[in-house]
């Protein structure tokens, strides 16, 4: 067992961490978060500089990295800006299914600009009211020679209204669930955007596929893995989504500690205060163990022994941890933590975004529980 | 012994929900967007005589108690804290020092335009650089002439930019920290005081908060609430006492209000293919919302009891905003997650009450203050 970053990593971490609070300025964190633009000029710095698609294989665009690495940028993104960290993480999300799935063709047509900053990605999965259901899905598919035909609804797609291409699952009648990347400029697609509290350099929206036709070419992998290729991607995304909300946490008990240092209240500092410093100190140590439960399935996942109770248990206590620490270094701030002028305000409304992104706690108790009893132990 | 609310208590109740539902509910959305105070709502709320509810009859007031007051304060946050935020400081914290130190002059002035809306108040005690230390103030009215001249800076001002008069603490003896401080009415138009800035928040977004500022603003004595220099601070306990009691009525309030929407979002969706109410996690989480705001809500007005009494202690007060304002914390969180991406959209209340339920840990006593209150009142 080894604790230690490797020279490499440290490199990846130091240089991330650089880009980050050299570049993610705070007023414009503050204009973007306010107008829900994206961040462009970064994000394409970010690319040209190998971050995206750091964990992508060399010959497609990327450092050939693993995934530890990119969880390594994430932390050092959000913490710098929770907004525009999300933002630049979320660039590519469902390039891990043609990764693991698709052709050579699909990965020199879609992820090679990805890795360079040209275009984005999303996924189209659920079409329940909450975003997360996929028990329940009627986004169907027909193949008509070459060519599929679709039609249904997703709800809550991430960068609905920036991503070029959209990794959409759906029912091929004779063939079952299959992905398609669906290009956005398609005749048929009809998105309407929704306005959301937290993490609004990502804009959501909702999908309308009106007999939307898409290239055989672009169906990823074989017909029947679309269930596959969705649980491919939400490890993934939890994974990531848990470096977002330790560098967001991280982010927040960083300027918790900054304000604490240098506010003077009833002619002490608030750091000299036991109440304060026992607050940081609970902060820390929730901050310590969301950091090591994530780097450990980080780790596992690049040695491809993912346990997915482990992921469920990384995701669960990441989740915590955000809302937690985030809440408390608010509090920290006082009146000050409320106004929209310091950045630990839209840290708290993002961390819920992230929060949610994560999945609830009872879900991800019942699927810790289902391992830990087995798959059939809770019927009668 | 008092359990129940007596029949006219919830006829009371029963009469505000149904005036809030008509005149606050259909302004809620379009003021939280706009976030600015719906103004009209004072002219409108003073003629059904909702405005300063314990102001005696002699100014024009109602003449109600305390547990009148908190029941209104109830019903009006569980349609819009920020609205909330405003009729609460004008029957609070802007006029109750007036009422209780101020001349007869000053209170026929004063009080009487306030009660029917015709003139709206604000508080001024808190700086950039006091607030939880509130004797630590720098604004100074030091004497000239027949009157003092006022020269500071208040933030986190609620009615601040739609004020026609506002209450401010001063120092009229710098010197004397902690007893040297008076209270003053500065009007709109007197010379020298100035609005900076409109402050933009988490929440309570309807709610008009602001910075002011006060440059050579000469005040004439007759406007200083007392006879004696001094003893400002002193005026402020029972206005304090009162308002940290409200405090427990507001948090109770929006509480109440998230507890309802998930109650309702929970009898109507269904996941994973059955309903959510039947998750026994989910009934479990209710359960403990439902127990959460039945503690809350007879806390308050068990406090509101003791104050109607002449009872209340200090103590007695900061346990009522501490139990109600931290009890409300998880009530709005958990209706927040439990909704995932839905709770997140902007068109949906949850994300409101989350934001908004956060602010009751900060104003008129941070949680970290009630603790400190409270062990003081221990004897410690």
């Amino acid at each position: 067992m080894d604790f230690q970053l490797s020279d490499e990593q440290k490199d990846v971490q130091r240089a991330a961490r650089e880009f980050a609070q050299g570049e993610f300025d705070p007023d414009l964190a503050l204009e973007l978060d306010q107008s829900g633009k994206p961040p462009e000029s970064l994000w394409k710095k970010a690319a040209q500089l190998g971050f995206i698609g750091i964990h992508y294989p060399e010959e497609f665009g990327g450092q050939g990295m693993g995934l530890f690495e990119s969880v390594l940028t994430i932390e050092a993104f959000c913490s710098a800006d929770s907004g525009i960290g999300s933002a630049l993480s979320m660039v590519d999300i469902g390039a891990e299914v043609i990764l693991k799935f698709g052709s050579k063709d699909q990965k020199e047509r879609f992820v090679i600009p990805l890795a360079k900053g040209a275009k984005r990605m999303s996924i189209a999965f659920a079409e329940s009211e909450d975003g997360q259901d996929l028990s329940s899905l009627s986004t169907v598919s027909e193949r008509r020679g070459n060519e599929y035909f679709l039609c249904g609804e997703k709800r809550f797609v991430l960068n609905a209204t920036l991503a070029d291409w959209f990794v959409t699952l759906c029912k091929e009648p004779k063939e079952g669930w299959i992905t398609l990347i669906v290009e956005r400029d398609r005749e048929g697609i009809n998105i309407h955007p929704i306005e959301k509290m937290g993490l609004r350099m990502i804009p959501f929206g909702d999908l309308d596929f009106r007999e939307v036709r898409v290239d055989i070419e672009n169906r990823i992998g074989n017909g029947g893995e679309g269930m596959a290729h969705v649980h491919h991607c939400h490890q993934v995304m939890g994974l990531r989504s848990a470096a977002q909300a330790l560098g967001t946490a991280q982010g927040a008990f960083d300027r918790a500690m900054g304000h604490a240092k240098q506010r003077i209240q009833f002619g002490k500092k608030l750091s000299q205060f036991q109440a304060i410093r026992h607050k940081l100190a609970d902060m820390a140590v929730d901050i310590e163990v969301a950091r090591w439960l994530t780097y450990k399935s980080a780790t596992e996942y690049d040695q491809g022994k993912m346990d997915s109770k482990f992921l469920s248990i990384t995701q669960l206590e990441a989740g915590r941890t955000l809302v937690r620490v985030v809440d408390e270094a608010l509090q920290i701030f006082g009146g000050y933590g409320y106004i929209a002028e310091q950045a630990i305000e839209h840290y708290f409304r993002d961390a819920w975004a992230i929060r949610v992104e994560l999945g609830t706690e009872e879900e991800e108790k019942d699927a810790i529980a289902k391992i830990m009893f087995g798959p059939d132990s809770i019927k009668k | 012994m008092f359990y129940e609310l007596n029949d006219e208590q919830n006829s009371f109740r029963k009469k505000v929900r149904e005036i809030y539902e008509r005149e606050v509910s259909p302004l809620v959305e379009e003021y939280e967007r706009k976030e600015t105070f719906p103004v009209q709502l004072f002219r409108i709320l003073g003629a059904e005589h909702l405005l300063c509810l314990r102001c005696p009859k002699e100014y024009g007031g109602p003449g109600l108690d305390k547990v009148s007051e908190c029941i209104a304060v109830e019903e009006l946050n569980r349609i819009c804290v920020g609205i909330g935020a405003g009729i609460m400081v004008q029957g609070g914290l802007a006029t109750d020092p007036i009422l209780h130190f101020g001349s007869e002059e000053l209170k026929k002035k004063y009080l009487s335009p306030a009660v029917r809306g015709e003139k709206i108040g604000a508080f001024a005690l808190t700086e950039p650089d006091a607030g939880s230390d509130a004797s630590g103030i720098r604004t100074t009215a030091l004497k000239q002439g027949k009157g003092y001249r006022l020269n500071g800076l208040k933030t986190f001002i609620t009615n601040g930019t739609i004020c026609d008069f506002v209450t401010v603490a001063a120092y009229t003896d710098p010197a004397r920290r902690g007893t040297g401080i008076n209270l003053f009415v500065v009007e709109r138009d007197d010379p020298g005081f100035s609005v900076i800035k409109k402050l933009r928040k988490l929440g309570n977004h309807s709610s008009d908060t602001a910075e002011l500022a006060f440059d050579d603003c000469y005040v004439p004595k007759e406007r200083m609430l007392g006879e004696e220099e001094g003893g400002g601070l002193g005026q402020l306990e029972e206005t304090l006492k009162s308002g940290r009691l409200t405090y427990g009525a507001r948090s109770t309030g929006v509480g109440q209000a998230a507890f309802e929407a998930i109650l309702s979002y929970a009898k109507k969706t269904r996941r994973q293919g059955q309903p959510l109410s039947k998750s026994q996690a989910i009934r479990f989480i209710l359960a403990e919302m439902a127990m959460s705001i039945e503690a809350m809500r007879y806390m308050t007005y068990r406090g509101a009891w003791l104050f109607d009494q002449g009872l209340a202690s200090m103590k007695d007060a900061s346990i009522v905003k501490l139990f109600c304002s931290e009890s409300v914390q998880s009530i709005v969180q958990k209706t927040m997650t439990i909704q995932k991406n839905s709770g997140l959209r902007m068109d949906n209340p949850v994300q409101r009450f989350l934001c908004d339920g956060r602010l009751s840990k900060i104003p008129e006593g941070t949680s970290e203050i009630q603790h400190l209150v409270i062990a003081a009142g221990l004897g410690l």
